[in-house]
């Protein structure tokens, strides 16, 4: 018997010494996160992504500076933002962060069993299949606003003709994806029904917890924060998009939880989101 | 009958996309009916005829061949014809009329074909490329000339066309407009590179020298050439605008461009470029406001990074690896603000002298000293702490070798180096 359990202590502390080496350093201090300017530049959907992933670190209480480059989105190494700068390794976008972190020992979601597990991941593709995508649409395929906003602030880093240049590049191959995804015959009207379709589901999952799966949040409601509150907060050239939004009260309720608890009382005090 | 040798070689005209310099050619006249010497008679040309005329136009044919009529005697007409070479191929006839020391002279001309195409390969420094071109001669018949080039390298890849047009009467002021796409990889920064530009220059001669005032465009895209590029050059990747005018003046007496026998080439070189700023103007748009704030972000401020010299390579500093000298990040060169270079060649015909007079004559052995070295300035220093950074741990190399000659496009050199002052970093 002394023996047996000799031997396991042995296995425990090989295992244990495995994952130590796989984390490799802990979480570093410079950690940080890049996106365009935030003022001038910067659109809704990448707004969004950012905040996903900013309040989804803050919710694993890992501290991270965001810096803003201009050419953010060409430092990517996926071509998206944003992406976190790790000691000497470069991540992008949300699903390959999430990853990134829980090889180094930190989840929102261990707690989950698979079937949750599953269900999140099913909410997180809605997200980003109805949101996001209605998101890019508005920006780059409605006329009224490509023509007041997204042209103008996709193209102030640069001068003239290359933000010109720049802005119909990428309008251009918006719209090709928009069309290989079958949105490109959609109206208006149809992709705000998809994002008050969307809004529904998420509501009626959520009820009336504080968070997605109960009482702990997890990457899905930083993601659902992300987005809502960024359609919340952004002014556009009209208020469609965000009256689909605010007709769920209890989405409205969520956003202001999240933004209490993990931007304000945080930012106030030991500012785990540090900004330079 | 009598023989021409050697002309005058044309002056080089066009682009530099690596515009071959034209071989001068040898010229034979064909004997005629009457066989005399003419060469140094006294001649006085009454008549000119051109038959085979196409599209070019008569107003520049006689700028160019207002000379002939000056002609004392038959060497001086058949060196004017020279210059009428750009437009059509003319062999001379003579005829003999009315005066008794009269000259009637007939060029029958073959106007160069309206498209023609070539191929070539080119070697450059440790790369080698093939080019196909396409030429249209003599476009609007003034002389203008319009060229396509397409090049495949072993590091770039590039197109681009070009309108040249020369001055009528005077070939060396001659202007062109380019357009062009380069796409080009180096592993020694780990970058990925795209450049269109659009670029406009003129030259003009001025008492021996001829200068050239060129402005250029360029968007220039870069990019990572892997997932382990370095920090450092992954930060400097996006798009960027430059726009650059410089000037050149040379002054070249040398009689062969590859390896010349005698003569000396002095070219000086000013460039001026701007990073073009977008403008300051406040843009009339509606922000973004979200609750909670964050202090002054960092902005990118675009200096003109992209845009960094480099040094190292076979035609530099030798026994340095390409642009592998400088500032470098986790093994990419990342280039610098200034630099200087410089080497000392002494050539001499091989030990012995084998095959002397022949193919021996290609050979050269090479003594060479180069030297250089490559920071970045800080502006708040002044120039005095620039030169001192440039003149403290200078890079440099001694050694000797064979240089080969090739056609007149290029040489092959095979050295021993010896590099010094090597620095912590370089390759």
């Amino acid at each position: 018997m002394w023996s047996g359990s000799w031997r396991v202590r042995f296995q425990e502390d090989k295992v244990s010494s495995f994952r130590k080496s796989k984390t490799a350093e802990p979480w570093p201090e410079n950690a940080t996160l890049y996106q365009q300017l935030k003022g001038e530049q910067i659109l809704l959907s990448d707004n969004a992504a950012s905040l996903a992933v900013q309040a989804f670190l803050q919710m694993c209480n890992l501290p991270v500076k965001v810096v803003c480059r201009a050419n953010a989105e060409y430092m990517s190494p996926s071509g998206k933002v944003p992406f976190i700068h790790v000691g000497n390794q470069v991540v992008s976008e949300l699903g390959p962060i999430v990853q990134f972190v829980k090889a180094k020992g930190h989840s929102l979601s261990d707690g989950l069993d698979e079937v949750q597990k599953a269900e999140m991941k099913a909410y997180m593709e809605l997200v980003n299949n109805m949101l996001l995508t209605a998101e890019l649409y508005l920006q780059w395929c409605d006329e009224a606003t490509v023509g007041e906003i997204t042209h103008a602030r996709y193209g102030s880093p640069y001068p003239w003709p290359l933000n010109h240049i720049l802005a119909y590049q990428k309008q251009w191959e918006v719209k090709r994806k928009m069309k290989a995804i079958g949105w490109g015959n959609k109206t208006l009207d149809q992709v705000l029904e998809d994002v008050d379709q969307c809004c529904q589901a998420l509501s009626q999952r959520l009820g009336t917890q504080p968070y997605f799966f109960n009482k702990q949040p997890t990457e899905l409601d930083a993601l659902v924060f992300g987005h809502l509150y960024t359609i919340l907060t952004t002014q556009l050239t009209n208020d469609e998009l965000s009256e689909k939004v605010k007709n769920y009260s209890n989405l409205l309720a969520f956003c202001r939880r999240i933004e209490q608890h993990y931007f304000e009382d945080r930012g106030k005090g030991s500012s785990s989101i540090r900004s330079s | 009958y009598s023989t021409v040798h050697s002309l005058e070689p044309l002056p080089a005209n066009g682009p530099d996309f690596g515009a071959l310099g034209e071989e001068a050619e040898f010229v034979e006249v064909e004997p005629e009916a009457k066989q005399e010497i003419l060469e140094n008679k006294d001649v006085v040309v009454q008549h000119v005829h051109f038959d085979g005329l196409g599209r070019t136009k008569d107003d520049i044919i006689i700028c160019e061949i207002g000379d002939v009529f000056k002609a004392k005697n038959l060497i001086e007409a058949i060196e004017a014809h020279v210059l009428a070479a750009a437009l059509f191929n003319a062999p001379l006839l003579l005829g003999e009329d009315a005066l008794p020391n009269g000259l009637d002279v007939t060029f029958e001309v073959t106007e160069l074909r309206r498209l023609t195409g070539s191929y070539n390969t080119m070697v450059g420094n440790n790369e080698g490329s093939m080019v196909l071109g396409l030429k249209l001669p003599n476009l609007l018949g003034r002389a203008e000339k319009v060229t396509f080039q397409f090049s495949y390298g072993t590091k770039e890849t590039s197109y681009g066309l070009s309108f040249f047009k020369p001055r009528p009467g005077n070939f060396e002021r001659n202007f062109s407009v380019n357009v062009y796409k380069v796409t080009g990889q180096f592993p020694w920064s780990s970058l990925r590179e795209t450049d269109r530009g659009v670029s406009a220059e003129y030259s003009f001669p001025v008492w021996k020298t001829s200068h050239t005032v060129k402005w250029d465009g360029v968007w220039r895209e870069l990019g990572c050439l892997s997932r382990a590029t370095s920090f450092a050059v992954r930060k400097e990747s996006g798009h960027s605008l430059k726009s650059s005018l410089s000037h050149a003046m040379v002054i070249d007496s040398r009689n062969s461009s590859i390896l010349p026998r005698r003569g000396a080439l002095l070219k000086v070189n000013q460039l001026d470029a701007q990073p073009t700023e977008p403008p300051k103007r406040p843009l009339k748009i509606l922000v973004l406001s979200n609750v909670y704030t964050q202090r002054g972000a960092q902005t990118y401020n675009p200096k003109i990074k992209g845009w960094m010299f480099y040094l190292g390579g076979p035609t530099s500093v030798r026994g340095f690896s390409m642009h592998s000298v400088g500032p470098q990040s986790e093994g990419d060169y990342l280039g610098g603000e200034a630099y200087w270079a410089g080497g000392l060649h002494l050539y001499t015909p091989l030990p012995f002298r084998p095959g002397q007079g022949g193919f021996g004559e290609l050979f050269r052995t090479h003594f060479f000293l180069n030297a250089g070295n490559l920071c970045n300035l800080n502006y708040g220093e002044g120039p005095q702490a620039h030169i001192r950074k440039l003149a403290e741990c200078i890079r440099w190399s001694y050694g000797a070798g064979i240089v080969l000659r090739l056609g007149n496009i290029a040489r092959l050199e095979l050295n021993y180096c010896v590099p010094m002052g090597v620095q912590p970093g370089d390759r």
